[in-house]
């Protein structure tokens, strides 16, 4: 589904990302996971379309399409989802409102139908009981005011309701206590599926003991730098990255 | 070419004298007015409206074709012609043209405009529907609102698009524990030269509230002059102006004369193509106005490299136990709401209008009456796509 290769990507022309390689199939659940200024948030952003992200070479296909050649929406359209680190306030946009423009505009660019004011009413309270995402959040102004646990269970939420095929999550975990990271970690692993592609970033060990990943990537100045199965965040907790990032070396 | 004071002066020359109970004023504005001149950049709060450019290369000045249309009074407002001043009742004779000194062009209003009315609200008297009045034509004219103690309107003055330069002069008189709320809409004139002074006194526990939309226009001017002279005066002013390449300038001046006075201000401007739109407000806390607060935020978003915006707030306090506040930003769109929403497949251009609509939204959406409301909303929307081109 994913095909990342040999990327290198600029920010402000530093070369951030130096040659990444990653491969995501359908159904599978891949973790990145890396030290601080590893690349980790360049390489979630590249993937969602950011401005000011320079490939200066390599390529990204997703489902066999050039995906650096796509704009943000028309990523989002074709099923491609961030569950961003730090999602954003915005003053004057109520939440349902949002949900609403977002979910009929993916519509519309795939050729289906819209929904109207009461379907999306209906989907959403659907979808937002199980996150403990309440009416009150829906009429608050999106994201404005939220807790940090609030804005990552909607998140969470957008993700159940656009049904991506390729979800990034990008630290979901941060900022979380453990309470709310459980009901995260829930919504995450209940949207899992045969034909639906999840990577999860991450810094800390502790998200993957509630999201399962099939397998993990190390990143580390650019590049991945170490691959495994689940028992290699176990090794990374009780080692740090050092030990690994030095091997690697 | 002629000057634009030689202009002035010929018609003041024209102009003769005014009914006895009314010449000492206007004989004050007349000097006011030979003293200061048409207002240009040089003059410091002209510095971004530069009328008497403006007025020297106009081709036409439009004549004097300037009125003021009443729409059918509500039973319980007095009414006076002013075209009438002989006549001029008590209540008009007691506050006209006592803003006049305030500067040069609500001095050339009283010295030069011969129409415009005076409505009365009467003591205790509650006017629930809006009373409707239209500005168009050319010229000079005024006009003189009293709220007496205890009244409450909601007044809706509209600005009609046309040519020429107008200048008007409104005088608001809002008594003791009375409430006015003053709508005022002014779609974009492109070929009109657009000044107008709104002087407000407010008494002991009285309110003022200013909802203001503004297209633009050649050159406009908008002066709103405020004194909150007794303690629990209180002002909220607000507007929007959604420019696709004209002018306009608000200015506020806010005296807080009295303690326990408030004033809170919030004006917010998009700005497209080569407009301009300019905010000063002017804060001032004299000796003993202890325990006022006032407030004031002016925001701009810019659509594009050649429009320009000027936000200058200004505060100056003379007394002790106040609380001020102030701010103002000029920017373009926030980057990284733009691309949260795209990111969740919301096309630019329709993200773009879901930002600016609520960037703007917030400041009508304090406009109480329902109806009112969605009129000013939908002088925004006309405005907004000539706004929103770069």
């Amino acid at each position: 589904m994913l095909e990342i290769k040999n990327l290198h990507v600029a920010v402000d022309g530093k070369e951030i990302l130096k040659g990444l390689t990653l491969s995501v199939g359908a159904g599978q659940v891949h973790a990145i996971m890396g030290p601080n200024g590893s690349g980790k948030s360049t390489l979630s952003y590249v993937l969602a379309g950011r401005a000011g992200y320079d490939i200066t070479s390599g390529s990204i296909r997703y489902n066999g399409e050039d995906l650096a050649e796509m704009k943000p929406e028309e990523r989002a359209a074709k099923g491609v989802f961030l569950a961003m680190q730090y999602p954003v306030e915005i003053p004057g946009v109520t939440t349902l409102t949002f949900l609403k423009t977002a979910l009929n505009a993916q519509a519309r660019a795939r050729g289906a139908k819209e929904l109207d004011a009461m379907s999306v009413l209906k989907l959403v309270r659907k979808r937002a009981a199980a996150l403990k995402v309440s009416e009150e959040m829906l009429k608050r102004a999106l994201n404005v005011g939220f807790s940090g646990g609030e804005k990552k269970r909607l998140e969470i939420l957008q993700m159940s309701l656009f049904e991506p095929k390729l979800a990034i999550l990008d630290e979901t975990d941060s900022g979380l206590d453990i309470d709310a990271l459980k009901l995260v970690a829930e919504g995450v692993n209940a949207l899992r599926a045969p034909n639906r592609a999840m990577l999860v970033i991450t810094h800390y060990q502790r998200l993957l003991d509630y999201i399962v990943p099939d397998r993990i990537h190390v990143l580390a100045h650019g590049k991945i730098v170490a691959e495994g199965g689940k028992e290699l965040a176990h090794e990374l907790e009780a080692k740090g990255y050092e030990h690994i990032v030095g091997k690697a070396a | 070419m002629r000057t634009a004071d030689a202009i002035f002066s010929d018609a003041l020359a024209h102009a003769g004298p005014a009914v006895p109970w009314l010449e000492p004023r206007r004989a004050e504005a007349v000097k006011l007015f030979r003293a200061k001149g048409v207002p240009h950049r040089r003059v410091e709060d002209w510095k971004y409206s530069d009328l008497k450019t403006a007025l020297e290369a106009a081709n036409d000045l439009g004549g004097d074709t300037i009125a003021l249309t009443l729409a059918p009074l509500p039973a319980g407002v007095e009414h006076f012609d002013l075209a009438d001043l002989a006549n001029a009742p008590d209540w008009v004779r007691a506050h006209l043209g006592k803003a006049a000194r305030g500067g040069a062009m609500p001095a050339a209003a009283l010295a030069l405009a011969h129409t415009g009315f005076a409505i009365r609200v009467p003591k205790n008297t509650h006017l629930s529907a809006p009373l409707q009045f239209e500005v168009s034509g050319a010229g000079h004219t005024r006009a003189l609102i009293v709220m007496e103690e205890g009244a409450s309107l909601t007044l809706v003055e509209a600005r009609k698009p046309g040519t020429g330069f107008a200048n008007v002069a409104i005088e608001v008189v809002v008594g003791a524990n009375a409430q006015l709320t003053h709508v005022r809409t002014s779609p974009a004139a492109r070929d009109t030269i657009q000044v107008e002074d709104i002087a407000v006194r407010v008494a002991r526990d009285a309110s003022y509230r200013a909802h203001l939309f503004n297209g633009g226009a050649s050159l406009s001017r908008l002066n709103l002059r405020l004194t909150l002279k007794e303690p629990g005066a209180n002002a909220f002013l607000s507007g929007v102006s959604v420019l696709g390449g004209l002018h306009a300038d608000v200015t506020t001046e806010v005296y807080h004369a009295a303690g326990r006075t408030h004033s809170e201000q919030l004006f917010k401007k998009i700005v497209g193509g080569r407009g301009r739109a300019v905010y000063q407000g002017k804060i001032t806390v004299a000796q003993g106005a202890d325990k006022s607060d006032s407030r004031q935020i002016a925001k701009a978003l810019l659509m594009g490299e050649r429009a320009e915006a000027d936000l200058k707030p200004e505060l100056e306090i003379f007394a002790d136990d106040v609380k001020c506040a102030h701010g103002a930003a000029v920017g373009d769109l926030d980057a990284d709401s733009l691309f949260y929403l795209r990111a969740r497949g919301i096309p630019e251009a329709e993200a773009r209008n879901m930002l600016v609509r609520a960037f703007l939204e917030e400041v009508v959406a304090e406009i109480a009456d329902e109806t009112i409301r969605a009129a000013v909303w939908q002088a925004v929307e006309d405005a907004l796509p000539g706004a929103m081109a770069p």
